[in-house]
Order: C-alpha cells, then structure tokens, then sequence
C-alpha cells in the first residue's frame, strides 16, 4: 500500500470538519473492507485517510419521529443481531446475513457499502424498496436524498469529497411494510450477486389488494434501480400468482444486465424475471400475517 | 509514525508503524507473532483472522491504528506452554488440517463462535467458517472437530475455551 497519514476523528461533527479540512484528497475510512482492499491495488492512493470507525454517534439504529435511522456505521454483524430490525425487516437481516463472511460482516458497516456504488451491492435493493433516505453531513449542514437519487452510476455516488453518508432513514410510512430479499450467487458463501431483488407492499388482508408495491434490482444496471413498470403493474390490484409473474416478466424488461465471466445478460434477465417473483411472494407471505401499522 | 497500543494475547505492547500499517502486518512483522496469515489480503481467505474485542476480523483488512486501545487475540494466544487449546487438540485428534496454512485463521473463527454460542448447529458452524478458505481438507473434519468441542464443553461445564 502507498504511504498516507491517518487522522482519527471523535465524533462525527470531527468527522466532518476533517473532512473539510483535508478534501478532496482525502479517503474516509470506517470497516475498511472496501478501502484496504482497493488501496492495495491501487496504483495512487489518497494522501490523508479520515478513520470514522471511533465515531460512536453514528453506530446507533433508533425509532425516531422520521423513522427507522441506521447509523452509517452500524456493522451488518449488528443489524443481524438488531432487535428492532428482526422486528420490522426481517429482508434486512436477511440481506446483511448475505454479505461477505463473519468476519467482513464485524467489520464492514451499512453505510460502507452504500459509498461504494457497486451494482451488485447486498445492502441496496431492500433499502431501495423501502424508499430509504440517505442523511449527509457536511460544513454546509445536513440534507437527505432519497436512495433512488443517491447513486449516479457504477462506484458514483452524490457524495461530494467533503460530506460524510451519516445515516440510513427508513421512512415513518414504511416501518413494518412487509419485505422480501433474495439474493442469487453461484455460491452461499462470500459470492457477489449475479442479480438480487427485493420486494416491500402492502396487502389489504381481505381483499387481497396491494399497494405501494416497490421493487428493486441490483447487479443488473449501472447502479442498484427500481422496476417501476413492475411497480404500477401491481399497484390497486389483487396479488395474484399471475400478477407475481407477469411484474417479473416486466422488471426483467426493465433491468439492464450485462454479460461477464460470472453469467450472460440473459442469464441474468431470467434471473430478474424469478427473482421479482419470488421477492413479491414472500413479501406476501409477511403480509398475510401482519396489518399496516401492527 | 502512529503510536499503537494494543493488548495481545493479554499483554500491553505499544509499537511505532507507519500509518498504512495494517493490523495483520503489525502482529507479523512488529510483533513476530506469524501464527496469523498474509493470504489474499483483501479478506476473501481468513487466514488473518484475530479476535478483536471478541469478535472475529481479517486483519488484513484493518490499519494498526483502529485497534489503538483494543483487545486482540491470536492463535498464539490460545495454547499455553503444556496445554493445547481444546480446539487445537480437536483439530490434531480428528486430522483436520493438511498443510495448515488456513488453521490459525480458521480455529480464530470456531473459538469467536463457540464463545458467543457453546452449542452451535452444523450450519452455524458452516457459517461461523464460511469466511475462512481451505484447499485442502473439504472442512468436513473441521466441522467435526468444532462440534467435538462444543459438545465436550457442554458434557463439562467447567472445561472453559480459554
């Protein structure tokens, strides 16, 4: 690795100004499971790294009167073990459990794998689906973009060299709203996804009726995506087997995949089509056994 | 130079490094303590992993100045002069290893799970190891031994894991 210098911030209001202080030519490093990795064989490296793993205030997950707030640092270790989440997202638990090994997972946090803005990220499509704001801080204030704005293309985010990603907001109208992620790589164990999915809806109990369906896609566009033909597809209509199929058929569409060493393009586009559909069903299955607001 | 404080294997050493030291470079090339591995280091294989602070980490994947203050543990931590670890003896008595590059990485990840979890089931310990890479044995004897362990603590509750 090239020589950088490291200073260690103490909370995040530190973080910021250090941020200020030292951009553009500065790296932010939290779990480091991305940063090292890429450092090392990177032909240029930043002259100071930002270390914001001491930096407690960002490591809590809190109902507030917004929502669900996650800490950027919050480790996919602690929202598998997160009370709250296992509660109220389960697909998030289940899409963390997905990530890397045990040991990335104690290391690498929710908001590190945002920053990246790989396609294939595991953290992205349930966050997607469930309208996640993404907080940022910076000498200027705070301001949140809605997750559909926050990535602009492979390794592209809205980030700008001196803001720091502080928090993952789920929105109030979205706590409990059953969702469903899948993952599907060509092992169980620290594979990238060819393609995940998730799903997040509402059903109305008795007439089997949904709304705000939401789908989202990763690792087949240039940045994790929503499936919005899909989406309007179901939305005011009964969740039928039929209806699960033909929003798979369309989001497959929808997605733009590519073919690489891991799988075709088509490959993949099947893969989207069964994926949305399984990601709906078992978001449905959720909703058959809570209400809205329970 | 970063002034790094760690407690290793229960004793305070404090070292000077370079700031784009990583932990695993640390323990191997400050410390001498080899027992971890320099292997992909980019965290795909686990033959680097320490406990630190009691949980599981590729230390390749960590600057020495995160673990400032922190507790770590090695494989070099679990054995004592006339007393293997009960993992250790597992691993030897059901031949788990071949070469043994991936050992001390993968008996730091069995004993980061059976401290949390004395009676783990086969898939948890299938996923306690999943970030840990073997090209040798196909982890069936591996598995084995874990359990072998979890049950022996359970059949005797005074027998601790270090």
């Amino acid at each position: 690795m090239r020589a950088f210098d490291v200073v260690t911030a103490k909370d995040s209001r530190h973080a910021v100004a250090l941020l200020a202080e030292h951009a553009p030519t500065a790296k932010v490093i939290a779990g480091g499971t991305d940063l090292l990795a890429d450092l090392k064989f990177s032909s240029h490296g930043p002259a100071m790294v930002v270390d914001i793993s001491r930096v407690e205030d960002l490591k809590a997950i809190t109902i507030t009167d917004e929502g669900l707030s996650i800490g950027a640092l919050v480790t996919h270790t602690a929202i598998m073990r997160s009370p709250i989440i296992n509660d109220m997202f389960p697909a998030l638990v289940h899409a963390a459990h997905t990530i890397g090994a045990v040991q990335t997972r104690n290391l690498g946090t929710l908001g590190g794998n945002l920053v990246t803005g790989v396609p294939s990220m595991d953290s992205g499509p349930t966050l997607m689906a469930l309208e996640a704001i993404i907080v940022i801080l910076s000498p200027a204030g705070r301001r949140q973009v809605p997750m559909a704005e926050f990535f602009l293309g492979p390794r592209k985010t809205v980030l700008k060299p001196d803001e720091l990603l502080a928090e993952i907001l789920i929105p109030k109208q979205n706590l409990g709203k059953p969702t469903h992620f899948l993952k599907f790589g060509l092992r169980k164990g620290q594979a990238l996804a060819l393609v995940s999915a998730a799903a997040s809806v509402w059903v109305d109990v008795d007439t089997q009726i949904c709304s705000a369906p939401r789908i989202s896609l990763g690792a087949v566009a240039p940045t994790v995506i929503r499936a919005p033909k899909a989406e309007a597809h179901l939305d005011g209509r009964p969740l039928t087997a039929d209806a699960m199929a033909e929003a798979g058929r369309i989001a497959a569409s929808e997605a733009k995949p590519i073919s690489d060493f891991r799988a075709s393009a088509g490959y993949r586009r099947e893969l989207v089509a069964v994926l949305t559909k399984r990601a709906l069903e078992g978001a449905y299955e959720l909703a058959k056994t809570k209400r809205r607001g329970a | 130079m970063a002034k790094v404080t760690i407690t290793v294997n229960g004793e305070a050493r404090t070292v000077s490094v370079p700031p784009e030291t990583t932990l695993l470079k640390l323990l191997r090339e400050h410390l001498n303590l080899t027992g971890a591995k320099l292997g992909c280091d980019v965290g795909d294989c686990g033959a680097c992993t320490v406990i630190v602070n009691g949980k599981s980490v590729n230390s390749c994947l960590m600057l020495a100045s995160q673990v400032d203050g922190f507790d770590v543990l090695t494989i070099e931590g679990l054995a004592t002069t006339d007393q293997l670890h009960p993992l250790q003896t597992a691993f030897e008595e059901k031949g788990s290893l071949q070469c043994g590059f991936c050992g001390p990485g993968v008996i730091m990840s069995a004993k980061a799970l059976l401290d949390e979890e004395p009676d783990p089931s086969v898939e948890r310990i299938r996923d306690a190891l999943a970030g840990n890479l073997c090209r040798c044995t196909g982890y069936s004897k591996m598995i084995e031994a874990v359990q072998a362990v979890a049950n022996s603590v359970n059949s005797h509750p005074s027998v601790k894991s270090a």
